[in-house]
């Protein structure tokens, strides 16, 4: 056995499978198959994602004490597969609940960079959208959507459980259309408001 | 039926300091004075207007000898447009109450009605006025009771007053990479779209980038 | 062993808030803390330097926005010391009706987010859920479930609606009987009680020197309570006495008696709200119009340059006070400057050197049994 150069008897197993994908995948194009499957899947993860939304356990200020009595009995939202997970690495959903300081908006950033696609951003409360009752403070950015991409607004101070509750309903409207676009190309869409009908 | 401390209770205690603190510092220029508030029972208090050369002796008369606990609120003002004598205040609430350590499986149980001397509850309060100048400075008191410790960091922080001989002064509520002059409270700084003048430069924050920004998370 | 620092960075689930606390740990053991405050410093200081006095109130319910209530009655006493404004007595058993109904709301907040800290969480579905009761009351009362803007200078904004005092006394009465099954679910649960005994010691001379105050120093045995040492409101005419624990060792209080103090003042506030909705003047199934003499005072508006006007308030996780000094913009419509002092600002840096020494998984009982609310922290 040589040790330079190929050994062209050897059974080169990786070639062979990256062969045999590149015939499979020109085959299916061909007949439009992979198109079909590709709607499919889409519309399978589609629905798989927007029943469980799995949001970041993040509680910046009020809108967060409301947030938690959305999960709570009389709201529950559970039962719309709500669920809050700590790491933002195993998130879907990044609710901001209150206004984002200077200090914090690296850290908020960092933690929507954290996540996987395909994310979603709610800004929850007149912090988030605009800075609130704090707009005219030194320290307030004017919104979280001077640094992230908002998909839904819920306004409201603070805005009632049933209104979170609606926001993720029309969050599940919009996944519906965009699915598995990425976050970063969704800036035609219209800004969804829950209240505005 | 709840308890309360009475207004002669208070009256009481509150001449009693008054007239230990003018005996003690008669003729310094640190006046003490006692006010009543005008809200709720109108309970008396003992204001003290001290100045900054004498106020680290009088913050010791006070926790020696009037028993005051704690240091609640240290509150930094800017007068530009004030007296040349007055031209910033820092104000100290000190608060006593009778407190100490009990003996396990055991708890005090004041009656209020029957507190005497130095037992009763008081509130203190210091103002003391610096010239005008770009640099007030005060004493400060961090060695003689804890809490006046972070609340001299955040006075600090907002209203840029100087607390001389404290240790490890920082930023509290301001982001760490304020600039070094930056004080918002004074009253130099306008608000944001009140008569729109921007604090500094990207205002927004805009320009700063994390620190780790490009890498993959 | 070589030690290390870990943050639990601002966006924790256990930090009830957003702050920062760098442990550096030698194994298990603590060996040093240091917090970082201040993500959401919003300015309010500067801001109420521009509102009217009447504008400040839903700012200060913003402030510690779990217990909004007991906040903005804490501003309206020092702005009724500035501008010398007095309260009718029917406003202030109402008053004192709210502030209690808020505190019972704060304390179960608290237990609610403190008992899946622990481990337990059927609390939080058990108190989130008692913690709908009184959200529905406070709505009657002020409109909203969170921020109520509810006290005005002078008085209140609107009387007890009719048949409120009817529902009052049902919710406290099935309340109290609630309560027993939270002692009954906690206080017999090894696990309960091996986390929270023993852990967190705080002596009551070293927290007072520290500023603390509140619940938090009336666990470690000494009975301090701003309602009756720098009396206000009505709360010497009804029917209560400061919850104040038997600490069991020298060391002071641990987190058992925090927790215990904090479930006795639950049942002390039911107690006074059921005495004071018996002894309000004018009734408690009458309804006054809004601006009636029996709960409101006009009270002046503006304050001259000068005067200065100060409270201090219970409010449910320690004294808070307000410092406002007149003479701002307007002619003195607006403060010069208005302080505020916070107590959590000053407890949780204690917080921190309290846990040195302890085991990482005491982190959660030591923080959560002092109850800290960064909102009130960062203003």
């Amino acid at each position: 056995m040589s040790n330079d150069g190929e050994n062209f008897a050897a059974f080169n197993s990786r070639a062979l499978v990256e062969m045999v994908g590149d015939v499979t995948d020109e085959a299916l194009k061909a007949t439009k198959v992979k198109q079909f499957l590709s709607v499919l899947a889409g519309r399978y993860f589609n629905w798989a994602g927007r029943k469980s939304l799995f949001t970041l356990h993040l509680g910046i200020k009020c809108c967060a004490i409301e947030m938690a009595a959305a999960a709570t009995p009389r709201f529950d939202g559970d039962r719309f597969g709500v669920l809050f997970r700590s790491s933002p690495r195993q998130s879907d959903v990044l609710l901001v609940n209150g206004p984002v300081s200077k200090k914090f908006a690296d850290k908020i950033v960092r933690l929507w960079e954290q996540m996987p696609e395909p994310k979603y951003c709610i800004a929850m409360g007149e912090c988030a959208i605009s800075g609130g009752p704090y707009f005219q403070s030194y320290n307030i950015l004017e919104g979280v959507d001077t640094v992230i991409p908002v998909d839904v607004y819920i306004p409201g101070c603070p805005p009632r459980p049933e209104a979170l509750i609606d926001g993720f309903g029309l969050l599940r409207e919009k996944i519906i259309r965009i699915g598995g676009a990425p976050s970063t190309g969704r800036d035609g869409e219209k800004p969804i408001i829950v209240g505005e009908d | 039926m709840g308890m309360k401390v009475t207004l002669e209770q208070s009256n009481s205690a509150a001449e009693s300091c008054v007239a230990a603190l003018n005996e003690r510092f008669s003729g310094s220029g640190v006046e003490s004075t006692v006010e009543h508030h005008s809200n709720a029972f109108k309970m008396a208090f003992v204001r003290i207007d001290a100045t900054p050369q004498h106020w680290l002796a009088v913050a010791k008369f006070m926790k020696f000898d009037l028993s005051v606990n704690y240091c609640s609120m240290v509150t930094g003002t800017h007068y530009p447009d004030g007296p040349a004598e007055r031209g910033w205040e820092v104000a100290y609430h000190m608060m006593r109450m009778p407190v100490s350590n009990v003996v396990p499986h055991t708890n005090t149980t004041h009656i209020a009605e029957n507190l005497s001397g130095d037992d009763i509850p008081m509130e203190f309060e210091v103002r003391i006025a610096i010239e005008q100048g770009d640099s007030p400075t005060v004493p400060s008191i961090q060695s003689l009771w804890v809490g006046a410790d972070w609340n001299e960091k955040e006075t600090w922080d907002l209203v840029g007053i100087n607390f001389e001989g404290h240790k490890n002064m920082h930023r509290v509520l301001n982001p760490h990479d304020s600039p070094d002059e930056f004080h918002p409270l004074q009253k130099q700084h306008k608000l944001r779209y009140h008569g729109h003048n921007e604090m500094y430069d990207d205002a927004q924050g805009f320009g700063r980038k994390p620190a780790d920004e490009g890498r993959n998370k | 062993m070589a030690q290390m620092w870990i943050t639990m960075g601002p966006q924790h689930p256990m930090t009830h808030g957003l702050w920062t606390l760098r442990v550096k740990v030698d194994g298990e053991t603590i060996v040093d803390t240091d917090a970082e405050l201040g993500y959401i410093h919003r300015g309010v200081e500067k801001i109420c330097e521009s509102r009217d006095f009447t504008q400040i109130t839903p700012y200060c319910d913003r402030l510690c926005y779990v217990s909004a209530m007991t906040w903005a009655n804490s501003y309206i006493y020092a702005a009724e010391d500035l501008l010398e404004a007095e309260v009718p007595e029917r406003a202030e058993f109402i008053r004192l009706i709210s502030a209690e109904l808020q505190r019972l709301a704060s304390h179960l907040m608290w237990l609610g987010a403190f008992g899946p800290d622990i481990g337990s969480l059927t609390l939080m579905t058990w108190c989130m859920r008692d913690r709908e009761m009184f959200l529905d009351l406070l709505q009657e009362l002020g409109g909203s479930r969170m921020h109520y803007n509810y006290p005005r200078i002078g008085g209140v904004k609107r009387d007890i609606p009719v048949g409120f005092a009817d529902r009052l006394i049902a919710k406290i009465k099935l309340f109290e009987r609630r309560i027993d099954e939270y002692e009954m679910l906690l206080d017999e649960s090894t696990i309960w009680l091996v986390r929270l005994q023993g852990v967190g010691y705080a002596k009551a001379e070293d927290m007072v020197d520290a500023g603390v105050s509140g619940p938090n120093v009336r666990a470690a045995g000494v009975n301090y309570d701003v309602r009756w040492a720098h009396p206000y409101s009505v709360y010497d005419q009804v029917d209560w006495e400061p919850a104040v624990e038997k600490p069991t060792s020298v060391k002071g209080a641990d987190c058992y008696d925090r927790y215990r103090v904090r479930m006795e003042e639950m049942r002390q506030s039911s107690k006074m709200i059921l005495d004071a909705i018996e002894k309000i003047p004018g009734g408690k199934n009458t309804n006054y119009s809004s601006g009636d003499e029996m709960i409101l005072t006009k009270a002046p508006t503006r304050a001259p340059e000068g005067a200065t006007g100060f409270s201090n308030y219970e409010c449910t996780r320690g004294a808070s006070q307000f410092y406002i000094k007149g003479g701002g913009e307007g002619r003195g419509k607006n403060p010069y400057r208005l302080s505020i002092r916070s107590p959590m600002f000053i407890t949780i840096p204690y917080v921190a050197e309290t846990m040195i020494g302890y085991k990482i998984a005491d982190i959660p009982a030591i923080m959560g049994s002092f109850d800290p609310c960064i909102g009130e922290t960062d203003r």
